[in-house]
C-alpha cells in the first residue's frame, strides 16, 4: 500500500469499528432515532395540520415532512458525535487505543466523519421511506436526497465532535443541544417559513446550517426546484469544509497532550 | 548491540510541573529494560513520549533511529503498546478487539483473523474470543491487551504495568510469554511495581523518582552496589533497640534500612556482623537471614514515604 492507501485504510478501519459496534445495538438505536421525529410528524403534521391547512402553499404535513427528515439526520449525527464520542474519549478509551496503533488524529476524525455520513444517509433515507409510505413524497427528485444527507452528516459532525472533545461531563453536552441544536430545530424553517420573522432574525438564520439543509431536502421531496438552491448547496459545502477542521486540534491535545 | 531507544536529557513538562527532569538512558536491541519507580515517578509519562503519544518538552528521544514526536508513524508501526489502562472496546468481543487493532496496523481481513487467532492461543485466551470484554476478569483483560499489542508484530513491546491485578498463575503465564518474545528478539520495555518481576525479567533497569534517575544497572549489579547481597532482617524491631544496634556495628560498614517496622541490615557478607553481634550478646532472638533483593534496593533508593 502506498501512503494514501494506508491513510484511507486507517480511516476506514475507524469506520469499521463503529460499524461492528453498531450492528450489535442497531435495533434499539433505530427506535431512539425515529421515535421523536415520527411523533412530531404524526402529531404536528396530522394533528396540528387539521387546523393549519396549508403552509407556504402546500399541506402542512407535506411541508414539515422533509424538514423533519433533515432534523432526523442532524440529530442522528449529533447524538453520536456528542454523547457517544464523549464516551469513546472519556469512558472507554476507544480513541486512546486507536492512537497507540499507527493511526493519526486526522485519520480518526476522518473515520468518524465517514461513519456519520453513513448514519445520516441511513436514518435520513429510512425517514424518506416513511414519508413515501405516508404519501408525502411528490417528486422523483427525492431520489437525490441521499446526496445532501451524506454531506450534511459530515457537516454536523465537526462542531459536535469539538464539543465532545472539550466537554468535562455529560451535562455540558446538553448545553450544545439546548443552545444550538434545539433553536436550530425550531427556527430553521422546519415548521414554518422564516419569511415573516423580523429581518434581523432572518439574516441570522441564513447563517445557520440546518436552514439550508431543510431548503434543499424540501425542494427535492416536493419537486419545487429553483435557482436559489444553488446558494443553499454552496452554504452547505462551505460549512462542511470549514467545520471539518474544528475538532482536530482539541482532540489532538486530548490524545497526545 | 544496537541501541533502539536513546533518551538524552529528556524532559516533560505539564504546564509548570516538570514530570520528567532530564533523564538519560538507552535500551539495547533484544533486551528487557525495566523502568521502575514509585507512583507518580514519571514512568508512564516517559513511556507516552517513547510511544509518540506525547510531545517531549526538552532533550532528545530517539526510537529505532527516529526522533519521537506525536504521530511519528515510522516509530509507531514498529511498536506494540500495553498502556497502563486497558482501553479495550466494551462494545466488541475479545477477538474483534484484537483483530481490529491489527487492521489499524494496516493488516488485511484474513491476515488479521489468522494472527489474532494465533495470539489468542499464545495468551491462552482461545475460548474467550467470543466473549464481550465486559465479562472478562482483570487478568484476562490484561492478556487480551497484550495480545492486541502484539498484532503489529512489534520490534519493541512496551509494557506499562502488564501484570498489575493479576493472580500468581496469570503472572507466571505473562512472564513466560515475555521470555518467549524476548527469545524471538523482541525488545521489551517494562514498568512494574513488583520488584520480583523486574528482578526476574529485566536485563537492565533504571530506578526513577520525581522524574529523575536514581540508579541504573542490571538487577544483580544494583543489589550488590546499592545494598549488598546479604541481608539480615529483624522483624517488629523496637526502634531504639534497632538504632543502638546499628550504631554498634556501624564500623563494619553495613547498610541499614527500616522497612516499616522491620530493620534490614545489608552487607556483601553478614558473617562477620553476626559473629560480632553474637560475641557482644546483641543478637536478637528472632532474625531472618536472606539474600538481598531488588525490593530492598528500591526501598533504599526511594525512601519510605508514601506517594501521592
Ligand atoms: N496529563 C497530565 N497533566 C498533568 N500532570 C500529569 C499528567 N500526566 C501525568 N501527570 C503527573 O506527572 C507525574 C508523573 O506521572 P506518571 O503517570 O508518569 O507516573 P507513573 O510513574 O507512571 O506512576 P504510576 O506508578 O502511579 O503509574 C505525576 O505527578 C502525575 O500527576
Ligand atoms: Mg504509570
Amino acid at each position: 500500500m502506498n501512503v494514501n492507501q494506508q491513510w484511507r485504510h486507517g480511516a476506514l478501519m475507524v469506520f469499521r469499528r463503529n460499524f461492528l459496534s453498531w450492528v450489535k445495538y442497531y435495533r434499539s438505536s433505530i427506535l431512539l432515532n425515529f421515535g421523536e421525529p415520527l411523533t412530531n410528524l404524526l402529531a404536528l403534521g396530522f394533528g396540528l395540520g387539521a387546523y393549519v391547512a396549508t403552509m407556504a402553499g402546500v399541506p402542512f404535513v407535506d411541508f414539515i415532512g422533509p424538514g423533519l427528515l433533515a432534523v432526523t439526520a442532524m440529530n442522528a449525527v449529533t447524538f453520536d458525535m456528542t454523547f457517544e464520542a464523549y464516551d469513546r474519549l472519556n469512558e472507554n478509551g476507544i480513541y486512546q487505543a486507536m492512537i497507540t496503533a499507527p493511526l493519526t488524529v486526522p485519520q480518526i476524525v476522518a473515520g468518524e466523519y465517514l461513519w456519520e455520513a453513513f448514519r445520516s444517509l441511513l436514518y435520513g433515507s429510512v425517514f424518506l421511506l416513511v414519508l413515501l409510505l405516508l404519501g408525502l413524497v411528490h417528486s422523483w427528485w427525492a431520489l437525490v436526497v441521499p446526496l445532501p444527507l451524506l454531506v450534511t452528516g459530515i457537516m454536523f459532525s465537526g462542531p459536535a465532535l469539538l464539543v465532545a472533545s472539550r466537554a468535562r461531563n455529560h451535562e455540558q453536552l446538553f448545553y450544545y443541544f439546548t443552545l444550538v441544536i434545539t433553536p436550530m430545530f425550531m427556527f430553521s424553517g422546519v415548521f414554518f417559513p422564516i419569511a415573516r420573522l423580523p429581518v434581523l432574525i432572518q439574516d441570522f438564520i441564513v447563517l445557520t446550517p440546518l436552514f439550508h439543509v431543510v431548503n434543499v431536502v424540501r425542494a427535492l421531496v416536493l419537486g419545487h426546484l429553483s435557482a436559489g438552491l444553488v446558494w443553499d448547496v454552496v452554504w452547505i459545502l462551505g460549512y462542511t469544509v470549514l467545520f471539518s477542521w474544528l475538532p482536530i486540534r482539541s482532540l489532538r491535545r486530548r490524545l497526545t497532550g | 548491540m544496537a541501541e533502539v531507544i536513546v533518551a538524552e536529557n529528556l524532559i516533560k513538562r505539564y504546564g509548570n510541573f516538570e514530570a520528567v527532569h532530564g533523564i538519560d538512558f538507552s535500551v539495547s536491541e533484544g533486551a528487557c529494560f525495566g523502568l521502575l519507580g514509585p507512583n507518580g515517578a514519571g514512568k508512564s509519562t516517559t513511556i507516552r513520549m517513547i510511544c509518540c503519544l506525547a510531545e517531549i518538552s526538552g532533550g532528545r528521544l530517539s526510537v529505532l533511529g527516529h526522533d519521537a514526536h506525536p504521530g511519528n508513524l515510522m516509530i509507531k508501526r514498529q511498536l506494540g503498546v500495553v498502556s497502563q489502562e486497558d482501553y479495550l472496546d466494551p462494545s466488541l468481543t475479545v477477538r474483534e478487539n484484537v483483530e481490529l487493532h491489527g487492521r489499524f496496523y494496516g493488516m488485511g481481513y484474513r491476515q488479521a483473523k489468522i494472527r489474532a487467532q494465533d495470539l489468542l492461543v499464545f495468551l491462552q485466551l482461545e475460548d474467550k474470543g467470543r466473549e464481550q470484554v465486559r465479562s472478562l476478569s482483570g487478568g484476562m483483560r490484561r492478556r487480551a491487551v497484550i495480545a492486541r499489542a502484539l498484532m503489529g508484530t512489534p520490534r519493541i513491546l512496551i509494557l506499562d504495568e502488564p501484570t498489575t491485578g493479576l493472580d500468581p498463575q496469570a503472572r507466571l503465564l505473562v512472564w513466560s510469554k515475555i521470555r518467549e518474545l524476548k527469545q524471538e528478539g523482541v525488545t521489551i520495555l517494562l514498568t512494574t511495581h513488583y520488584m520480583d518481576e523486574a528482578q526476574r525479567l529485566a536485563d537492565d533497569l533504571v530506578v526513577i523518582d520525581h522524574g529523575r534517575i536514581l540508579e541504573r544497572g542490571t538487577p544483580d549489579d544494583l543489589i550488590a552496589r546499592v545494598v549488598g547481597t546479604d541481608c539480615l532482617e529483624i522483624a517488629e524491631c523496637d526502634p531504639s533497640f534497632g538504632q543502638t544496634l546499628v550504631e554498634r556495628i556501624q564500623p563494619l560498614g553495613i547498610i541499614s534500612d527500616w522497612q516499616g517496622d522491620s530493620l534490614m541490615l545489608f552487607s556483601s557478607d553478614m558473617d562477620p556482623v553476626l559473629a560480632q553481634l553474637q560475641k557482644e550478646k546483641w543478637l536478637p532472638a528472632q532474625y531472618y537471614r536472606r539474600r538481598a533483593s531488588l525490593e530492598d534496593v528500591f526501598l533504599r533508593l526511594t525512601g519510605r514515604d508514601l506517594r501521592e
